[in-house]
């Protein structure tokens, strides 16, 4: 699985760097006369990872694929806290700081164990209004609001 | 006689009520933060930078980089000192530089003696994180001078040497960790060149003409990407923990620890200011050091208090050693130090030669309050070494979301987009998946902090050199610098090809 994953993330990386090339060239020279200018290093860099991901291929290619033991993976779990997450920061600035980080804290805590509804209830409040109040009440910082308030 | 002032200075710093806080905090969360299995140092002082940035917003900046400084370096030692907590209890290491500890610590813990390696392992780390502080006194002076004398092109040098040197023994794949150093170096040309102005791969986007920020990039790799590991590959299954019965250690204990503690903090501390080889490798060294000394070898492995103190002791040492070119040359050597470099360019202070003389009370401040740090550590470890055995027990299904949550609220308190959110989720996702592959990320956070400083004085020494690109092996010091940072790279090959087999380092 390694092996695939090696080869894979191989081209990705000698893709990137023709791309970083391509684009570090596009970049305009140096404005005062000097000959290394802003473009120099960003070609450097992209021509090092180009090396670096032929070797990487070279060496995928050549050992043998080792049979790597079967894992398991809770996909499940990890997927619906990774959406979550994702909602979370696309209603943060729209449903604000407070509540969406409640919604979000009480879905991540039921997904990795059902049940036990009021302690997650009151540990994500906890969390919620601690950070929200310490942080813009005492500290004068700033988080999204509620829009009604 | 200048430095004892200087050092004076620090105390009154240090010695500030709200200092001592901040160190008091620093160590019990870094304690909670290596006690915890799947946090290590790197990501607890990640999390915590945004945090501190908020708890010291009202105060001037000086103080304000002060502080915060003080609080992160007390949860690095203070993680430091934690991991060993969970190897002696448990048998799972909290991070990877207590890997030995288990061997002999877990030995102890089963023969009734936990309280004892425990205790040992805190004596250990406080005489450790003394002798390597005093280390550090003795060598942040000359060595700031030393390096007042290099110009753009030693700089650029030396810089490759510490990428060079963190690649090199960082995971299993060489190619691996180069391939993240350069994307690293790549990501940090994002944004706008401070030299010419001119927009890099930047897109038209305004989000990006800052480029990309580090602490951002650090928190997703490093925090988000283990807590997604976690929750898609634990099994749920609970560990035992091994009761504490007497925690003083006895008199003969202590006899035997003696040695070890002193050779580990020596050992540590060397092994910890060279660049790239950080506390796993002194812990190991240490291990195999006392296993050679000893009377009876065979009696490691079977819960040989010598084999908790050596390692331990090495360990700390280390984390002080990993400071001295952090702070003298600006220079880290580790991630974890990168993460702290990132933190003292956040307050506009940069570490390096000029640190000593531009801002003795940040420098002088945090010395000074990693003594109050490895003293409160050992006051409050002794006693409440039964309280952080609890903290392993924390269900993860309430750490973890809460973990997430820090995450975002501490990037979006300190950036302000959403932008930087999405970029926090997909760090993570990837930190994850390149973990998983071996490709060690605490070599691109690395690359990350030092590519615009490497890049400038690459410019800058071009510049003088009127593009001529000799300049880097025609100044002997850049040369000398240059060579070791081949080293690095062919010595771990030829050992390869000659079959000898390379230590390597998880934890970068």
């Amino acid at each position: 699985m390694s092996k695939t994953f090696d080869k894979f993330a191989g081209i990705i990386f000698l893709l990137i760097s023709i791309l970083f090339i391509f684009e570090s060239l596009k970049i305009s020279g140096s404005a005062y006369g000097s000959s290394v200018g802003p473009q120099t290093f960003p070609v450097i860099l992209g021509v090092v990872l180009g090396l670096l991901s032929i070797r990487l291929l070279y060496e995928s290619f050549r050992s043998k694929s080792e049979n790597g033991e079967k894992e398991t993976f809770n996909y499940k779990k990890f997927g619906i806290i990774f959406v979550s997450a994702v909602m979370y920061v696309l209603l943060l600035e729209i449903i604000g700081y407070v509540l969406s980080t409640l919604i979000f804290l009480i879905v991540a805590f039921q997904t990795m164990e059902r049940g036990k509804i009021l302690s997650t209830l009151i540990i994500s409040a906890c969390f919620t209004f601690g950070v929200y109040l310490i942080f813009v009440q005492l500290l004068g910082g700033a988080l999204p609001k509620f829009p009604l308030f | 006689m200048e430095t004892i002032s200087y050092l004076l200075d620090g105390f009154a710093v240090a010695f500030q009520f709200h200092n001592i806080m901040f160190a008091l905090v620093g160590v019990i969360i870094g304690t909670a933060v290596g006690v915890l299995p799947g946090i290590g140092p790197m990501s607890g002082v990640a999390l915590l930078i945004p945090v501190t940035a908020t708890l010291t917003s009202g105060m001037p900046t000086e103080a304000a980089a002060a502080s915060s400084i003080i609080l992160l370096a007390g949860v690095y030692y203070g993680a430091m000192y934690g991991g060993s907590t969970t190897s002696i209890l448990i048998n799972t290491p909290g991070e990877s530089s207590s890997v030995v500890t288990a061997l002999d610590g877990y030995q102890m813990a089963q023969q009734g003696r936990a309280g004892a390696a425990l205790s040992i392992a805190a004596i250990g780390s406080f005489a450790a994180g003394i002798i390597s502080l005093i280390g550090l006194i003795l060598l942040a002076k000359p060595l700031s001078d030393l390096a007042l004398q290099f110009g753009p092109a030693e700089y650029f040098s030396l810089m490759l040497l510490g990428l060079c040197a963190v690649s090199g023994l960082a995971g299993k794949s060489m190619t691996k960790a180069l391939i993240m150093t350069v994307v690293g170096l790549m990501l940090g040309t994002v944004g706008i060149d401070i030299v010419s102005g001119i927009a890099r791969f930047t897109y038209d986007q305004p989000v990006l003409y800052g480029g990309f920020e580090f602490l951002t990039i650090a928190v997703g790799l490093f925090a988000l990407g283990e807590v997604f590991k976690t929750i898609l590959e634990e099994d749920g299954s609970a560990q035992s923990v091994t009761k504490i019965k007497r925690i003083l250690p006895t008199k003969q204990d202590l006899k035997d620890s003696a040695m070890p503690i002193t050779r580990g903090s020596l050992l540590g501390f060397f092994i910890g200011v060279l660049p790239g080889a950080g506390a796993s490798i002194a812990s190991f060294f240490s291990y195999i050091t006392e296993k050679k000394l000893s009377k009876n070898p065979d009696s490691f492995g079977k819960g040989n208090i010598a084999g908790v103190a050596g390692p331990e002791s090495a360990n700390n040492a280390a984390s002080g050693g990993a400071m001295i070119p952090l702070l003298t040359l600006g220079i880290p050597g580790s991630g974890t130090t990168a993460i702290l470099m990132g933190a003292f360019i956040m307050y506009n202070v940069q570490p390096g030669p000029l640190l000593f003389d531009d801002h003795p009370e940040v420098a002088w401040g945090l010395i000074a309050s990693m003594f109050i740090g490895n003293l409160i550590l050992l006051l409050l470890n002794m006693p409440l070494v039964k309280v952080f055995a609890k903290i392993i027990q924390t269900p993860q299904k309430y750490l973890l979301p809460i973990i997430i949550a820090i995450s975002f609220f501490g990037v979006y308190a300190v950036q302000y987009t959403t932008f930087d959110l999405y970029l926090l989720i997909t760090c993570g996702f990837l930190g994850y998946i390149l973990t998983k592959h071996d490709y060690p990320v605490a070599p691109l956070v690395l690359a990350l902090v030092l590519g615009p400083m490497l890049e400038n004085n690459m410019r800058r020494a071009l510049t003088i050199s009127n593009g001529d690109w000799s300049i880097f092996i025609t100044q002997p010091l850049s040369l000398l610098f240059i060579l070791i940072a081949v080293a690095w790279i062919i010595v771990p090959i030829i050992l390869k090809l000659i079959g000898r087999k390379v230590i390597v380092t998880d934890e970068g």
